[in-house]
């Protein structure tokens, strides 16, 4: 009993792994972002006080409005009304999540954003950090490898 | 088992005197343009500064190279 403890009280002392290529998404996090199997989804990580995220999410949409690929958007900002404003004002219609209790993002742990991360069945296949000139074009370019 | 004792007294020690990165989605109050260096108004942290360094005869004191008046 005070073995279980004590390596319960180990393990929980490291910090949580973020999520990286060749990574399975969590059951938990794959239900709370309703995806499905046989899908390929682009989910972006954005903030309406990130200026690379302004910058490139107008190709996103851009994108997502060519029907390439099932793209989400998950937004971390502290306020939603905040994350909503910035949305309506870039005129994003892929599905957007708010990630007010930050469970998605701390899940996946980013190192900085932008943050696009490509799953397909449920696994992380490619990670995108910062922003990128032509991402529409690295979009499309990444779908085509993974088909 | 008693080495598992120490290691996770160690572990509990040394998580609770460590430092707690700043995620990146924890930093939209430092991305504010109060944040930046000068303050919020840059041209007037820039005037100052000029008016400073002119009474003082010290052009190029904060680590810009180069000296004179100050007049220009």
């Amino acid at each position: 009993m005070i073995k279980k403890t004590l390596s319960t009280l180990l393990l929980s002392s490291f910090a949580v792994m973020a999520l990286e290529t060749g990574d399975a998404v969590p059951q938990a996090i794959q239900d709370e972002l309703k995806l499905e199997n046989n899908q390929t989804y682009v989910i972006d990580f954005f903030a309406s006080w990130c200026k690379s995220c302004k910058k490139e999410l107008p190709l996103v949409e851009k994108v997502a409005q060519e029907n390439v690929t099932h793209i989400i958007g998950v937004n971390v900002d502290k306020k939603e009304e905040d994350g909503k404003k910035f949305v309506a004002d870039l005129g994003l219609t892929f599905p957007i999540i708010y990630d007010n209790d930050k469970k998605l993002v701390e899940a996946f742990d980013p190192m900085g954003f932008p943050a696009i991360y490509y799953v397909k069945d449920g696994k992380v296949v490619n990670v995108i950090f910062g922003a990128v000139n032509d991402i529409d074009e690295q979009i499309k370019k990444d779908m085509q490898e993974l088909k | 088992m008693k080495t598992l004792i120490c290691l996770s007294l160690c572990c509990s020690l040394f998580s609770g005197c460590s430092f707690k990165n700043v995620k990146p989605w924890e930093k939209e109050s430092l991305a504010k343009p109060i944040m930046q260096f000068g303050g919020i108004h840059g041209a007037v942290s820039k005037y100052e500064s000029h008016v400073y360094f002119s009474k003082e005869a010290a052009r190029g004191g904060a680590g810009v190279g180069g000296g004179g008046c100050g007049c220009n």
